[in-house]
């Protein structure tokens, strides 16, 4: 639901669910949604688009829940990464209503609303890309780590 | 030597296409053609689906107007039920179908076609995007931004989400609104409508400064079609009559069911693109062109049916010919802005009605007839989805026919008239600005070319010219 609430947290969990391991944000975002926390909101999304300002302008932290894609010979094997992230400084080309990053987003939130929240980035490692709405097992793996760590964020605020 | 100027991939627009210009031994324009690159196959994979899986199924065609599909193919599910679904059904399918219209018409001029023109065709490419128009006119870009968040959100409070909602089925609809949600749309309204009565009034004046834009993007003589209200002629979004009017307002088709569709329109496939080109039978092909969507609409309508848009429909009408219709494609943005007008218009009167709250929103039926058609108006114009299916509701044939398709030899003319009047003597460059006017051309019909085969990462534009003999003569990338 996008109605306009004020949040402590905000969970944007953003991929394609018919491909595989894409779909790791929105699972992890309906997860977070399933707990039904209070100050807690979590938006499934399969891009992220300029709509998503609003939420962002009132959230105190948000949470960008992403897949990416790894090596699944690499040893150690890649594992799910949490980067604090800020606005971007590059506005040139940005913005589409296809292609767009967290960066641009809290940009774009900057500039619109005069503010933008405290920023992470949860990146989960793939393995599979191809059509389908299952996660392999690194994904599965990856998504029980970034709940892990943001349910540890939750309570160390 | 001949030579052709290609565009590709078209930015701004939804899907993948690419645009030819094809130069004369003197430099000048002979012709020009809008080529659309992919292929998706909806038609032929349905085959052998059941009839309860077609809703799902095409709203997946496109990540813009999924609930264009979603009800053109429940419609087409009561026609093969052969049932009469609930009033209240009806009434939430087209709160539903409003909600995407303002969605969608947002997105096109506030997100596509507002740097165009906001910051000027002929301004850097690397701040024609929202950023730039933020930096310049700050309160427009985030009144447009939380109107297309508008239209989102009726679809997502009745469907459970804003693409793809599983919500509509043969029959009827899944959920009524509730309450609380009622309550809130309602509380949204006055700023959606305070944002396109700015925007209006903004591109009233635009239009009046920009004359050249007016006469030479897509302004010529075609004919109209789209659905109109059964009773008085009316703008008509969901169901209805089929009408067709020529550029002096003759009505040529009136009264027609459009589940007869075939025996007034045929399609005409060119070796050079995939998109169809349907045609008005009786003038054939390409004789037979017309124009759908919010142009047409409004050009075949005999009124909007709500005090502020026809208000607006009289103005429009006001820039037209001396018939009083309007023939140029740039006012397409125009009749967009008139019609998100007349789509919240209808909302706050639907809201108000207790139909919307009911619990009888679905009658059951089973297949009934083995033939099924359902129309209805897209934001991009007339949508026909048609089924045959077998005696166990599975897919035998299916025919689809998108607004874009219908816009085609209209978008062909329009690219062709824009590269004549701006393009002279090309041969190893010419100006950004004047390709973008190209491009801008192509965006004003707001085509979607199903979105959801789209790119990731960058969308450059390539310019190429090519010789005769396939040398490249020149070519230039805009980042």
């Amino acid at each position: 639901m996008s109605k306009e609430v004020a949040t402590d947290f905000l969970i944007i969990g953003y991929g394609n669910p018919l491909r595989h391991d894409d779909g790791a944000g929105p699972r992890v975002a309906e997860i977070v949604a399933s707990w039904r926390l209070p100050n807690v909101r979590a938006i499934s999304a399969h891009q992220l688009t300029p709509e998503l300002t609003d939420a962002l302008a009132s959230a105190e932290v948000v949470i960008f829940v992403d897949a990416r894609r790894t090596d699944p010979h690499a040893q150690p094997p890649a594992d799910v990464t949490f980067t604090a992230i800020g606005a971007a400084e590059d506005r040139a080309g940005a913005a589409d209503t296809h292609t767009s990053d967290p960066r641009r987003l809290l940009a774009l939130t900057q500039r619109l609303y005069g503010r933008c929240p405290q920023a992470w980035l949860v990146s989960v490692p793939g393995v599979d890309f191809d059509f389908g709405e299952s996660l392999s097992e690194r994904a599965r793996q990856g998504v029980e780590v970034a709940l892990r760590r943001i349910r540890l964020l939750f309570t160390s605020r | 030597m001949t030579q052709r100027i290609v565009i590709d991939p078209v930015t701004r627009i939804e899907g993948h296409a690419k645009i030819s210009i094809y130069l004369d031994d003197a430099g000048e324009v002979s012709d020009a053609r809008f080529h659309v690159v992919e292929f998706r196959g909806f038609e032929k994979f349905c085959e052998g689906r059941p009839l309860g899986e077609m809703a799902g199924i095409t709203a997946r065609v496109c990540g813009i107007c999924p609930v264009s599909h979603l009800l053109a193919s429940a419609k087409t599910g009561d026609d093969i039920f052969a049932v009469s679904i609930p009033p209240a059904a009806e009434k939430l399918r087209r709160l539903m179908n409003l909600g995407q219209i303002v969605q969608s018409h947002a997105l096109s001029f506030f997100h596509l076609s507002s740097p165009d023109l906001l910051l000027g065709y002929d301004s850097d490419p690397a701040q024609r995007n929202v950023f730039g128009l933020i930096a310049r006119y700050p309160d427009l870009a985030r009144g447009g931004i939380r109107l297309r968040q508008f239209g989102q959100e009726v679809i997502e409070l009745l469907g459970g989400r804003k693409i793809h909602p599983a919500w509509a089925v043969p029959g009827g609809v899944r959920e009524p609104l509730t309450p609380e949600n009622r309550d809130y749309l309602r509380g949204r309204l006055p700023e959606a409508l305070d944002t396109v009565k700015r925007a209006l009034a903004f591109f009233k004046r635009y239009a009046d400064e920009h004359s050249e834009e007016v006469a030479h993007f897509g302004n010529f003589p075609t004919l109209f079609m789209g659905l109109v209200s059964k009773d008085g002629g009316r703008w008509e979004h969901y169901d209805g009559w089929l009408r067709i009017t020529d550029s002096d307002g003759n009505v040529l088709v009136d009264g027609f069911d459009p589940r007869h569709y075939a025996q007034i329109l045929g399609e005409a496939v060119e070796p050079w693109s995939y998109l169809k080109s349907p045609y008005y039978k009786p003038l054939g092909y390409p004789d037979g062109a017309y124009r759908v969507g919010p142009l047409a609409r409004l050009n075949i309508c005999s009124g909007m049916g709500t005090p502020q848009a026809d208000a607006e429909l009289a103005e429009f009408r006001q820039r037209g010919n001396a018939h009083g219709v309007v023939t140029s494609s740039f006012m397409y943005h125009y009749a967009r802005l008139v019609e998100i007008l007349a789509a919240l218009e209808r909302i706050a009167l639907l809201l108000d009605d207790p139909d919307l709250l009911s619990t009888r929103v679905r009658a059951s039926g089973g297949i009934n007839k083995l033939h099924g058609v359902g129309v209805s108006e897209a934001p991009r114009g007339t949508l026909f989805h048609d089924y045959e299916v077998d005696e166990h509701g599975m897919i035998r044939r299916v025919n689809l026919i998108i607004a874009t398709g219908q816009n085609n030899i209209a978008m062909n003319r329009t690219v062709k008239q824009i590269a004549q009047h701006w393009i002279h003597g090309a041969t190893a460059g010419i100006p950004e600005g004047l390709l973008n006017r190209v491009e801008a051309g192509i965006r004003a019909f707001d085509p979607c070319l199903s979105c959801s085969t789209h790119a990731i990462g960058h969308m450059p534009m390539i310019v190429t010219l090519v010789g005769s003999d396939g040398a490249v003569l020149a070519e230039v990338k805009r980042e």
